[in-house]
C-alpha cells in the first residue's frame, strides 16, 4: 500500500468514528456526570485532609499568611508607637480611629502605581531583585520549629547550618540590586550593605555555634528541647547580648541602618525602585527581621517552651513563640525611637572590635561550661 | 557603669511619653480658639468708613482697592486675599476703626477671582459652622507644669 | 554657575535640591571613597530680591517684607531694619518699647534655636522623638506670640517709633509659666539626647574649626562661639534693652559639632533667664512715639544697625535720598558667611560623607537669609 491510500483509509476511519462512536461516548460521559463531580470533590477533600499539616504550614504558619500578617502588623505597630512617642497620633482615619487599614491601603496603592524602569539598567537583575529579597528570608523561616512537631522543612538534623547558609545568601541581592540600578547613590548604598553584612554575620555565627554546642546538636528542635531546664539566655548571657545587637545590625534597623540612610543618600540601594518593587523591598526588611528574631528566640529564649513557674513547666504551645516575638518587636521599636544612627565606620568598628571578641569569649565560656558539666 | 547608665537613661525618659496625650489638633473635627488680637479675615463696618483711602495707601502688598458699592455713596475697600499678608497695618491706619480683624481663616476657594472679597462680603462674617459642617468641638491649649493639654471650650 | 572641572579620581555627587535633607540648596561634593575632598555650595535657589523690594516700599511698609526674609527668627531681623530706619530718620524710642523688643527677640531666639536643635538631631538619623518634641515646645512660644501680637510667625510688631501694641492683661504671668515649663523640658532634652552616648559618638570630633580659622574665615554666631571666640553684639554694642539686662555669653573651646550644639543649648537657658528678668522688671510708660504714616527722610543719610540673630550677626545698612522710600538697603546676613566657612571645612579637616549633614546642620544654615 502506498502513502496516499493509507492517508485516505485513516481519514475514512476518522469520519466513521466521528459519526458513529463519538456521540455514544459523549452520551455516556453526560450520564456519568452526576456521580463524577462528587467523586472529584471527595478526592480533593481526601487530599487536603491527608496533607493538612504541610498545607497549613505552607499557607498559614509559618508560611505566607504569617509572614504577610507580621509585616503588616509590624509596620502598623511601628508607626503608631513612634507616633505616640513623638506626641502624635499616627494613622487615624483609615480604619475607624486606629488606622489598622492604613497599611493595607498603602500596599494596595503601591500595587497600582506605575513602576518606572530607567533605560540604562540591567532589566533582568532590576526586576528580579525585589522579588528575591523577601523570598530568601522566607525560605529560611521554613526551618524554624514553632511547636515540637510543627517544622515545615525537615533538614535531616542540620537545620541550624542550613538556616545560616541561606541567611548568608541574603546580602548578595542588595549588592546586585544597587549595581543594576546604574546610579551613584545606589552603588554607594550597596557597598555599605556589603561591609555591614560581612561584619555582622561572623559574630552571629559564632554565637549560634556556641548555643548549638551547649545543646549538643545542630538541629533546631533539639536545641529548643535542650532548653527545658533553663533557657540559654542565662548561662550564655554575653552571647545573648551579642546576638541581640547583631540581630539589629543584620536586619538593618536603626541604629544601624546605614545602607538606607535617608538623610544622606536618599534611600541607598532602594532609590531607583518604585511602585510594587518598592513595596517588596520594604516588606523584605521586615521579613528578614522576622527571620533573625525567630532564630534568636529559638537559640536563646526557649522557642516554644513556656516559662517554668516555681519549677513546674507550663504547657508548650505555639502561643509562647508569638508572645516572645511580640516582646522582642516592642523592644526593637523602642530602640529605634531612642537612638540616632551610627556612622558606617563606627558600626563596623562595633562589629569587628567589640562584637567578635565578645562572641569568641562566649564560645570559650560555653566550652568550659560543657566540659565542666560532662565531667 | 556610667556608660551603661547613660545608655539606659534615654529609654526611661522617652518611654513615658507613649502614655501622654497627643498634641495633634484633629482638624476639622476640632478647631482652636484664638486670642482676641488674632489677625484673620477683615470685617468692614460700612457705616463707619469715610472713604479716606489710607488703608489702600499703607498696604505693603497693594491688596486694597477702593470700589463703589451699589446703594451707597462713595467708594469702599475691596481686599484681595490672594496677596494680603494679614499684617494689620490697614487696621492701624484706619482713623475711624471701620476695619477690624476677626479670627476666621478659612479662605479656600476654587478660583483666584473668588479670593477677591468685595466690600459687601467683607461686611458679613459667616458662622464657623457654615464653613466647617463637620466641626464638633472648640478647644484651647492649657499649659500645666509637665505637658500642654487641650481642653474643650465648647461642644457643637 | 560654571562648575569647576571634575578630577578623574573623584566622583562628583550633587547633594542637591532633590534630597530629603539638603534644604533649599545644592551642594556639590567631590567624593573619594568615603572622604569628601571638596565642597562647593551652590546657593541662590531662594533669591527673591528682598533688598530691591525694600527699595519700593515706604519706611513703615518695609516692616512686612523684611520679616519674610528669615521665617524662623523674624524678630531679630525686623529689629535690625527698624533700628536702622529710626537712626536714619532720627526717631526716639520709649523705654518700655525697648524692653518689649528685647522680650520678643529672646523668644524668637529660643524659637530658632529649638528648631535648629531639632534639625541637628534629626539629621543624625531620624531621631524621631526629639525633633517632634521641639515642635511641640515651639507651640508654647507661638501661643505666647499669638496672644501678644496676633500672629504666630510673621508678627510685624516692630514699627519705627516703638512697638504696635502694649502687653495684654496677665501676659507677664503667662511668660513666667512658659519659662517654668520650658526649663523642665530642657532637663528631658539633656537626658535623652545630649547625654546619649550614640549621639555624642556622631557629633564629637566632627567638623572641627579651630579658633584662628574661625576668625580668619569670618564665622559668626554659635559657629564662632563654639570655637572659643568671645564675641556677641548684644554685649559688645548693646541695643534695645540689653544694656540693662544681665546675661552670660556662652563659649566652648573644642570647635566641633558637639560644642556648637552645647552653645545653642546653653544660650536657650540664658534667653529664658532674660525673659524672666524682663517679665519682672519691665518699666512702665508709652510704647510708641507718634510718627507720621509716611515719614520723609533727609537726603544723604546713612544708618547702620547690627543685631545678634540666632544664627549670627546681621547688619542692615540704609541709604536715604530725601524721598518717602529708602534709596538702598543692604543686608549682610550671617548664613552667607557661615556657608563660606562650611565650604572651607573640607580642606581643614577630614570630612566623611556620612558626616556631611551633621556638619551642615551644626552650622545652622537658613537659606532664605543666605540668598535674600
Amino acid at each position: 500500500m502506498d502513502v496516499v491510500t493509507l492517508i485516505w483509509l485513516y481519514i475514512l476511519g476518522l469520519v466513521r468514528w466521528l459519526l458513529h462512536e463519538a456521540p455514544l461516548q459523549v452520551i455516556n460521559f453526560i450520564r456519568s456526570l452526576p456521580t463524577l463531580i462528587p467523586e472529584l470533590l471527595k478526592w480533593l477533600w481526601d487530599f487536603i485532609w491527608f496533607n493538612f499539616k504541610p498545607l497549613a504550614q505552607i499557607i498559614v504558619i509559618p508560611g505566607l499568611a504569617f509572614i504577610l500578617l507580621f509585616a503588616m502588623i509590624a509596620v502598623w505597630f511601628e508607626r503608631k508607637f513612634l507616633a505616640r512617642a513623638m506626641l502624635r497620633i499616627g494613622p487615624y482615619y483609615c480604619g475607624k480611629r486606629s488606622g489598622w487599614l492604613q497599611v493595607i491601603a498603602d500596599f494596595l496603592k503601591l500595587f497600582f502605581k506605575e513602576f518606572v524602569i530607567p533605560d540604562d539598567v540591567e532589566k533582568a537583575l532590576f526586576l528580579a531583585a525585589p522579588v528575591l529579597l523577601p523570598t530568601i528570608p522566607a525560605l529560611a523561616i521554613t526551618l524554624i520549629p514553632f511547636d515540637s512537631n510543627w517544622v515545615l522543612f525537615d533538614a535531616g538534623g542540620l537545620s541550624l547550618p542550613v538556616f545560616l547558609a541561606i541567611a548568608g545568601l541574603a546580602p548578595v541581592i542588595p549588592i546586585f540590586a544597587g549595581w543594576a540600578a546604574n546610579n551613584k547613590y545606589t552603588i554607594i548604598g550597596s557597598f555599605r550593605t556589603a561591609y555591614l553584612y560581612v561584619s555582622g554575620e561572623i559574630p552571629l555565627v559564632i554565637c549560634a555555634a556556641a548555643s548549638a554546642l551547649l545543646a549538643g546538636s545542630l538541629d533546631l528542635v533539639d536545641i529548643v528541647e535542650a532548653q527545658k531546664p533553663i533557657w540559654f539566655a542565662i548561662p550564655q548571657f554575653i552571647g545573648f547580648l551579642v546576638f541581640f545587637v547583631g540581630l539589629i545590625l543584620e536586619a538593618e534597623r536603626t541604629p544601624f541602618d546605614v545602607p538606607t540612610a535617608e538623610t544622606e543618600l536618599v534611600m541607598g540601594w532602594r532609590t531607583e525602585f518604585s511602585g510594587v518593587l518598592f513595596g517588596f523591598t520594604m516588606m523584605a526588611e521586615y521579613v528578614s527581621f522576622l527571620g533573625w528574631t525567630l532564630l534568636f528566640i529559638v537559640l536563646y529564649l526557649g522557642g516554644y517552651l513556656g516559662p517554668s513557674l516555681f519549677g513546674v513547666p507550663l504547657y508548650d504551645h505555639i502561643f509562647w513563640m508569638l508572645l516572645k516575638l511580640a516582646v522582642i518587636v516592642v523592644i526593637v521599636v523602642l530602640i529605634r525611637t531612642v537612638y540616632p544612627r551610627l556612622r558606617l565606620d563606627q558600626t563596623l568598628r562595633l562589629g569587628w572590635n567589640y562584637l567578635m571578641p565578645l562572641a569568641l569569649l562566649n564560645l570559650f565560656i560555653t566550652i568550659i561550661l560543657k566540659w565542666g558539666l560532662m565531667i | 557603669m556610667s556608660l551603661l547608665k547613660k545608655l539606659v537613661k534615654p529609654f526611661l525618659v522617652v518611654a513615658p511619653y507613649v502614655a501622654r496625650s497627643s498634641q495633634t489638633v484633629k482638624y476639622p473635627d476640632e478647631r482652636l480658639v484664638f486670642s482676641e488680637r488674632f489677625r484673620g479675615r477683615h470685617h468692614l463696618d460700612l457705616d463707619k468708613c469715610i472713604h479716606c483711602g489710607l488703608c489702600a495707601r499703607i498696604c505693603p502688598c497693594a491688596s486694597i482697592v477702593l470700589v463703589p458699592v451699589e446703594g451707597r455713596e462713595g467708594k469702599y475697600p475691596q481686599i484681595d486675599y490672594g496677596t494680603c499678608s494679614l499684617c494689620g497695618l490697614c487696621v492701624d491706619a484706619c482713623p475711624r476703626g471701620a476695619l477690624t480683624m476677626t479670627d476666621f481663616v478659612e479662605f479656600a476657594a476654587y478660583k483666584r477671582s473668588e479670593l477677591v472679597y468685595s466690600p459687601e462680603r467683607l461686611a458679613e462674617v459667616p458662622d464657623i459652622k457654615e464653613v466647617l459642617p463637620m466641626l464638633k468641638r472648640r478647644i484651647r491649649p492649657v499649659l500645666t507644669d509637665k505637658e500642654m493639654k487641650y481642653e474643650v471650650v465648647e461642644e457643637l | 554657575m560654571t562648575e569647576p572641572e571634575v578630577k578623574p579620581e573623584v566622583m562628583r555627587i550633587s547633594w542637591g535640591p532633590q534630597h530629603p535633607m539638603s534644604g533649599q540648596t545644592r551642594i556639590l561634593i567631590d567624593v573619594d571613597g568615603e572622604v569628601v575632598r571638596r565642597i562647593i555650595a551652590d546657593i541662590g535657589f531662594t533669591h527673591r530680591g528682598i533688598e530691591k523690594i525694600l527699595e519700593k516700599r515706604t519706611f513703615i511698609q518695609g516692616i512686612v517684607p523684611i520679616e519674610r526674609m528669615v521665617m524662623a527668627d523674624t524678630a531679630n531681623i525686623a529689629l535690625g531694619y527698624v533700628q536702622a530706619v529710626e537712626e536714619a530718620l532720627g526717631i526716639e524710642v520709649p523705654e518700655r518699647a525697648k524692653w518689649i523688643r528685647s522680650l520678643i527677640c529672646e523668644m524668637g531666639r529660643i524659637n530658632s534655636h529649638l528648631y535648629a536643635f531639632g534639625l541637628q538631631v534629626e539629621c543624625t538619623g531620624y531621631f524621631p522623638a526629639v525633633f517632634l518634641w521641639t515642635t511641640v515646645d515651639r507651640e508654647v512660644l507661638l501661643d505666647l506670640f499669638e496672644k501678644l501680637t496676633g500672629a504666630r510667625w510673621s508678627y510685624s510688631f516692630f514699627i519705627p517709633g516703638g512697638v504696635r501694641a502694649d502687653l495684654p492683661e496677665g501676659f507677664r504671668d503667662e511668660v513666667k509659666r512658659a519659662v517654668k515649663y520650658l526649663r523642665r523640658r530642657f532637663q528631658d532634652y539633656w537626658d535623652a539626647m545630649v547625654e546619649n552616648p550614640l549621639f555624642e559618638m556622631r557629633n564629637r570630633g566632627v567638623g572641627i574649626l579651630s579658633r584662628e580659622d574661625a576668625i580668619r574665615l569670618g564665622a559668626t554666631g554659635p559657629v564662632l562661639r563654639g570655637s572659643g571666640v568671645d564675641m556677641d553684639v548684644r554685649r559688645d554694642e548693646p541695643y534695645a534693652a540689653y544694656g540693662d539686662l544681665d546675661f552670660k555669653v556662652i563659649t566652648e573651646k573644642e570647635g566641633d559639632c558637639f560644642a556648637r550644639l552645647k552653645v545653642r543649648f546653653h544660650e536657650i537657658e540664658q534667653s529664658l533667664n532674660i525673659m524672666e528678668q524682663i517679665a519682672d522688671e519691665i518699666p512702665g510708660g508709652p510704647v510708641r512715639t507718634k510718627v507720621p504714616l509716611f515719614p520723609r527722610s533727609k537726603p544723604g543719610v546713612e544708618a547702620l544697625s547690627r543685631v545678634e540673630t540666632a544664627r549670627g550677626e546681621l547688619g542692615v545698612h540704609i541709604f536715604t535720598d530725601g524721598g518717602l522710600k529708602p534709596y538702598r538697603v543692604k543686608i549682610n546676613s550671617p548664613t552667607l558667611r557661615n556657608m563660606y566657612v562650611f565650604e572651607r571645612l573640607a580642606e581643614l579637616d577630614k570630612v566623611l560623607v556620612a558626616d556631611l549633614p551633621v556638619i551642615l546642620y551644626s552650622i545652622d544654615p537658613w537659606y532664605l537669609d543666605c540668598d535674600r
